[in-house]
């Protein structure tokens, strides 16, 4: 029996009187796409960098591959590849020297880091302009060779803080491929997004956080499930709306899923009265 | 042409960008961090409050004595070094510069007057200023008592040439901003830049050549250039008030018309920057074009130092190489030797007159110039996780201890320090004579003393007080207050301790002594060194957010 890729027990961090997160218990199985969602300032990017050691939780476990994150910080480090908020790149090194650098920095040997460096940078078709500073590079560019170097050794868990925010569909489209590609050989991906679509199509499970709670969590389809379950118990007590839940044969989408569980719904026309 | 009427809509834009800033002011005192930085700030503002009254008094004892003497034309040898400091502190002491950046004002429906305004404004808030324009209230106030009936032309002068030394500080950082955009252009401005202050530092080893009134073609040089320097700003000024204050009115005029016109080409020049940047100026870094490379020249692999664990390895190489791309760093590393060459300029013996301590002991070159490659080895030791921005997440996701980071930063700071030493002692070969072997040994456990320590120190304050810098800029501060006012008393202290021991044993001709004494305080420094080292992991773990923060923010 293998131990979850990531657990989390009571993850909570304050902000002075703020709790940005609190009480997260998660469970990531090894070998899942899992997506973890929830509105703007709901602690997607806090939890995910207290999962990567960029945060310190102010309450709470985390483990990784069934090792304590804080007593093993080293050899959990050594498993997991990152791609942060800020990318993390060093502007003034061109990106096979960057690719190289982090090689090393993981531990690789140099003709291993330059032949990996090489090969992800044709896969990212990143290979013709070598000369040119990380600083120089466009923003999707810049997205492409973050995720080259948070894979360049290998990881078993893949960490990406919203990996495709700011990229066109063929960057995008190099990013999935490069990421379905470590799911088929068994990684476990956990990744924050706001492009529910992508989230979809690519997650095997899922969880949302909202207000700092973890409100869901589990596979799409217990997801949906579960909304379901509650819009029927509603409807049975007339308090919602004929028409507010998916007809027969019809399966809510992921953004409706959301919507639901989050509440993503005011009434606008009492508001802003003085917009024209 | 802009139309600079102040209407009430301009002045609720000027109102609420200085309310932004105070708002912007009172939140950074939130943070420990941010109430050291302003304490910091405070003790630097009094130095230069100490130095803007000392030299307002001095500026209006000189301009009341040269009114009421009858020798108002010489107001231009006051008017010179005020202009000069004016336009070249800002540029110069970038610790103290902080160049506003107004660009995201212009999502808002101003007007290009109020921008201009805000820009303008805003922008000479700063020491250069605040000095200058105290300078010459004491003119005006010296020029009330001497010649009460030349105070309001005098006033109106003086007012004409602040405001077109205000203009001109700020043309010159629009344009400078400009060319700072693109790297490389950024890179060609900053080795001018160094140049430029090169040039300046020539100056004093000049005049002590030509200063002497024994010299004809100085004096002869001088009556040469005396008309053009009347000329220029400074010269029309003193003209200006020197005209009136013998009753030629027409010339005094003349003068002031002209001063008036300066003040309308640098407006102009001025302005062309300002719309630009008010019209949404895309200053990004064109793409370079696409060139094939071959696989081999793709995968070339990282250095390699025997006996270095790779992630140190590693590190170092990126130091280097960050070092190696920014034009103006490199050339700041090169100046101990450019020091030595202005040094010699100075004669070396020419009776009671030499000012020159090299001059007089040339066996000081070695030491004088390893000690100044140390100063300014401090820029990159006090700040050295600066230049990692986003990058600095890294440091915390990867599998290496924190102390193996700075250790490797120490390791390629050192490895700079000994190149410029070697580089130090090549230059004082070839302008002196070879260091005598004992000044020589004195000199390098000197440096082995000075060195942990500026490192102990260092990497406390990068972790305590990091801040966010680019390599490859002028006109921005390069590290926070806090460090350096810290950074002034450490090397106080470490510098000054070294230098009393050298210059005692030299004294009694005993240099051994202070290689001796060197030696056990260079264990002493090592060991602090050690112990701060082993305790930087823990003080960076702990201070991870902030230093986040701080480099990942945006610019």
């Amino acid at each position: 029996m293998y131990p979850p890729a990531i657990s989390t027990e009571g993850l909570t961090r304050r902000f002075g009187q703020l709790t940005a997160v609190e009480d997260v218990n998660l469970r990531v199985a090894p070998g899942q796409f899992f997506g973890f969602l929830g509105p703007n300032g709901a602690g997607k990017s806090t939890t995910i960098k207290m999962l990567t050691g960029l945060l310190a939780p102010s309450a709470g476990r985390i483990e990784i591959l069934g090792l304590d994150l804080v007593d093993n910080a080293i050899e959990v480090k050594r498993q997991i590849g990152v791609v942060p908020e800020g990318m993390a790149l060093f502007g003034r090194l061109t990106g096979s020297e960057y690719l190289n650098f982090v090689g090393r920095m993981y531990g690789l040997d140099r003709e291993t880091a330059a032949k990996r460096a090489a090969e992800l940078l044709e896969f990212m078709q990143l290979a013709d302009q070598p000369k040119k500073l990380v600083t120089d590079y466009s923003h999707g560019m810049q997205k492409k060779l973050a995720l080259a170097a948070a894979v360049i050794h290998g990881p078993k868990i893949l960490f990406l803080d919203e990996p495709f925010e700011g990229v066109d569909a063929i960057a995008s489209g190099t990013l999935k491929a490069m990421l379905q590609r470590m799911i088929s050989r068994g990684a476990t991906i956990f990744l924050t997004s706001h492009v529910l679509e992508i989230v979809e199509r690519l997650c095997s499970h899922l969880a949302i956080i909202h207000r700092g709670r973890l409100v869901a969590q589990g596979s799409l389809e217990e997801l949906r499930a579960g909304v379901e379950a509650q819009a029927a118990a509603t409807l049975a007590t007339n308090e919602v709306a004929a028409g507010s839940t998916p007809g027969p044969g019809e399966k809510l989408t992921l953004e409706e899923i959301f919507l639901r569980i989050v509440g993503g719904t005011r009434p606008a026309d009492q508001e802003l009265s003085w917009l024209s | 042409m802009v139309e600079l009427n102040i209407t009430p809509e301009i002045r609720a834009q000027l109102a609420a960008v200085a309310r932004v800033r105070w708002q912007l002011f009172v939140n950074s005192l939130r943070t420990i961090r941010g109430r050291l930085e302003f304490a910091s700030h405070i003790f630097i503002s009094i130095g230069f409050a100490i130095g803007g009254v000392g030299g307002l008094v001095a500026c209006g004892a000189g301009a009341w004595y040269l009114v009421s003497h009858g020798k108002s034309e010489w107001l231009a040898a006051i008017f010179w070094p005020i202009f000069m400091f004016w336009q070249l502190f800002p540029v110069v002491a970038t610790a103290f510069t902080e160049n506003f950046d107004s660009s995201n004002l212009l999502r808002f429906p101003m007007g290009f007057p109020a921008f201009f305004m805000i820009r303008v404004v805003y922008g000479s808030l700063e020491p250069a200023t605040a000095l200058g324009s105290l300078w010459l209230l004491g003119i005006a106030v010296g020029i009330e008592i001497a010649s009460p009936p030349l105070f309001l032309w005098s006033a109106l002068v003086l007012f004409v040439f602040a405001t077109l030394n205000i203009l001109i500080a700020r043309m010159i950082f629009s344009w400078v901003e400009r060319w700072l955009a693109q790297r490389r252009t950024r890179e060609i401005l900053g080795v001018v830049f160094l140049l430029f202050m090169i040039s300046f530092q020539l100056i004093g080893p000049m005049m002590n050549r030509y200063g002497n009134h024994s010299h004809p073609q100085a004096l002869q040089f001088a009556h040469q250039i005396l008309p053009f320097q009347r000329l220029l700003p400074p010269g029309l000024a003193a003209t200006a008030i020197s005209s009136v204050a013998r009753l030629d009115f027409k010339f005094g005029v003349a003068a002031l018309g002209m001063l008036c016109g300066y003040c309308l080409a640098i407006y102009w020049l001025l302005s062309i920057r300002l719309r630009a940047q008010f019209h949404g100026e895309n200053l990004s870094e064109a793409a370079a074009p696409a060139i094939s490379y071959k696989g081999s020249q793709i995968a070339r692999p990282g250095w390699n130092l025997p006996g270095i664990p790779g992630s140190i390895t590693a590190i170092f190489e990126k130091e280097i190489r960050y070092l190696s791309r920014s034009g103006p760093m490199l050339f700041t590393l090169i100046m101990p030797v450019f020091v030595l060459f202005i040094f010699r300029l100075t004669p070396s013996t020419s009776g009671k007159s030499s000012g020159s301590l090299l001059g007089r002991s040339s066996d000081m070159a070695f030491p004088v110039g390893a000690a100044y490659a140390l100063l300014i080895l401090t820029n990159l030791v006090y700040n050295s996780l600066g230049a990692d921005g986003n990058g600095i997440q890294l440091f915390f996701t990867a599998p290496i201890r924190f102390r193996s980071v700075m250790l490797a930063k120490n390791f390629a700071h050192t490895g700079v320090l000994a190149f410029d030493i070697v580089l130090v002692w090549i230059g004082v070969c070839l302008l002196y004579q070879p260091p005598a072997a004992q000044i020589a040994l004195a000199t390098l456990a000197g440096i082995f003393f000075a060195l942990p320590a500026n490192l102990a120190v260092g990497n406390l304050l990068s972790i305590s007080s990091p801040k966010k810098v680019d390599y490859g800029t002028f006109g921005r501060q390069r590290a926070s207050n806090t460090t350096v006012f810290a950074s002034f008393g450490v090397q106080i202290v470490v510098l000054g301790l070294a230098a009393l021991t050298l210059l005692a044993a030299r004294a009694y001709g005993k240099i051994w002594l202070a290689t001796l004494i060197f030696i056990i305080l260079a264990a002493i420094a090592w060991a602090a060194f050690s112990l701060v080292l082993n305790q930087v992991g823990k003080m960076a773990f702990g201070r991870r957010e902030e230093i986040i923060a701080e480099l990942t923010r945006a610019s």
